[in-house]
């Protein structure tokens, strides 16, 4: 790499990381939160533009600088398991990679409420690459990859590859891999089986893909959004990240809200915001419930204005037993019931089962079918018998974390909504409409859950 | 030695359940539930006979 510029650049700060080069709409009443829109219309950021934003990429890294900068930076998974970034990369370094190693950036993003790692890849795909090339150069890694959601991800990950080759980097070679529309296609194991040219289906495996992942060699993978924030560590430091704050949460992150407000999009947001301040540029009213995390997140029952005081971090999100998971936020209002949405969402769930493993496959319509009892109030002691009957037959049972996660977003309704759910016993509902409108599930996959309670 | 069933590939035949029943029990779709893992060396004959004999070679003995 040799880049170089005369001007020196400033250090990103606040709630503007990621989000720099979008110069236009990024205004809000709060400087810690930074509005990127639906990035639809946003075009893809060049290369010297990318450098004169955030200066030239750095190279020569060792394996203990960048340890030691992820570990004081507390950087974590962006994808959902929130785990220390310094860890995985341990786990590669050390595995036996006599054989070679690879690295992949999942930007599959599943998760149908969240465009941010296909917006940060169409708008700013520099940022991801430099973190993916910094870290393939310490791990003198044999392959990287990107696993791309759609079209445009791909050709602006693609003309950013162009860009840098023309420059004339000397750096790791990225290949792209398109994931499949399905849920389970961003799944760890099925990542790994799209990269190997198989079907983007999970995969059972002894051993974690840091020790065995793609052509069984080590892998680093992460989320896409992980390697962004990398690539900006490794430019202006730990403590630049942190900016004076602790906790796991440092630095800023990206989150998508959707569902029942004025300004749905993307938003960067640092750390020590509000889940009610981020609702508030987001322009949303009377509040009744919010998923936290995706589907395979959980539920926050507002029963007043004060339950969104919550900080959205990780440390205080867990006393809710709540957590960022894929930065997602789905606002319903009180015109939407929250048991019959969530009981819709599991339903789409159900259906997007791999359909490889026998106690997903026969499980998860029966926990559908019973939820949609207690959504449905057609019978509540019913579903609740049933759904305790047929949970710990399905429970750690499946090949990936699929049926979990729909088991995960059960439990959470059921332990957020005690107030709903007993309306619903007395075959009330909060909501009068008889006519059940999803908030947060894809347009095209609005299900019947009457169907499903009869099934 | 443990047992592991990849719960991806099983197709729920109950050729497993039949040979280690001290190990695996089948639930009410007939798909076998690992009980314990830890295989005695005294099962060990039966062990390997459910590895040859699984249809979709769901089932394993690792070390």
């Amino acid at each position: 790499m040799t880049e170089s510029t005369s001007t020196s650049i400033m250090a990103p700060s606040g709630a503007r990381r990621l989000t720099l080069g979008w110069d236009s709409n990024w205004k809000t009443s709060n400087p810690e939160i930074a509005f990127a829109g639906d990035a639809q219309s946003r075009s893809r950021m060049s290369l010297s533009d990318h450098i004169s934003n955030y200066g030239r990429i750095p190279t020569g890294f060792t394996y203990s600088l960048v340890s030691d900068s992820l570990r004081v930076a507390n950087l974590t998974g962006r994808g959902g398991a929130k785990f220390p970034f310094y860890k995985k990369l341990a786990a590669v370094y050390q595995a036996d990679r006599k054989k070679g190693c690879y690295i992949v950036a999942n930007g599959a993003e599943s998760e149908p409420l969240s465009i941010k790692d296909s917006t940060l890849l169409k708008t700013n795909p520099h940022l991801v690459i430099d973190g993916l090339v910094m870290v393939a150069e310490v791990l003198s890694a044999k392959g990287v990859y990107i696993y791309v959601k759609d079209k445009e991800a791909h050709s602006a990950v693609n003309a950013a590859i162009r860009e840098r080759k023309e420059r004339g980097f000397n750096e790791a070679k990225i290949s792209i891999v398109d994931a499949p529309a399905t849920y389970v296609a961003g799944q760890e194991t099925s990542v790994i089986r799209r990269i190997e040219k198989g079907p983007a289906l999970p995969k059972f495996s002894i051993d974690r893909v840091a020790v065995s992942g793609v052509k069984g060699q080590p892998t680093l993978l992460s989320n896409v959004e992980t390697f962004a924030h990398l690539g900006l560590i490794l430019r202006f430091g730990a403590d630049w990240y942190r900016s004076g704050r602790s906790g796991f949460d440092s630095g800023s992150r990206l989150v998508t809200v959707s569902g029942a407000v004025g300004r749905p999009g993307l938003y960067e947001v640092s750390s020590g915001v509000s889940v009610g301040e981020i609702l508030r540029e987001a322009k949303a009213q009377s509040v009744r419930a919010v998923l936290v995390g995706g589907y395979f997140g959980g539920w926050l029952n507002v029963r007043d204005e004060s339950e969104l005081k919550l900080t959205y971090d990780d440390v205080t999100l867990a006393e809710k037993k709540l957590s960022i998971g894929a930065g997602i936020l789905g606002v319903l209002s009180k015109e939407t019931c929250p048991v019959v949405e969530a009981a819709s969402i599991v339903d789409y769930l159900t259906e997007q089962s791999a359909g490889q493993c026998g106690p997903c496959v026969y499980g998860l319509p029966e926990i559908s079918t019973a939820f949609a009892r207690i959504a449905l109030s057609s019978n509540v002691d019913r579903g609740i018998s049933e759904l305790k009957a047929v949970i710990p037959l399905v429970e750690r049972r499946g090949g990936c974390q699929h049926p979990d996660g729909v088991i995960a977003h059960v439990r959470s309704t059921v332990a957020a909504f005690g107030d709903e759910i007993k309306l619903h016993k007395a075959g009330k509902c909060s909501v009068a409409s008889s006519s059940h409108q999803s908030m947060l599930l894809p347009k095209k996959s609005q299900g019947n859950l009457a169907a499903a309670s009869g099934r | 030695m443990k047992i592991v069933i990849d719960p991806t590939r099983c197709q729920g035949h109950g050729t497993c359940a039949a040979l280690l029943a001290e190990y695996i029990e089948m639930d009410k779709w007939h798909y076998p539930i690992l009980s314990r893992n830890q295989l005695k060396d005294s099962h060990l004959e039966a062990a390997k006979k459910a590895v040859q004999l699984c249809p979709e070679l769901a089932i394993k003995i690792i070390e």
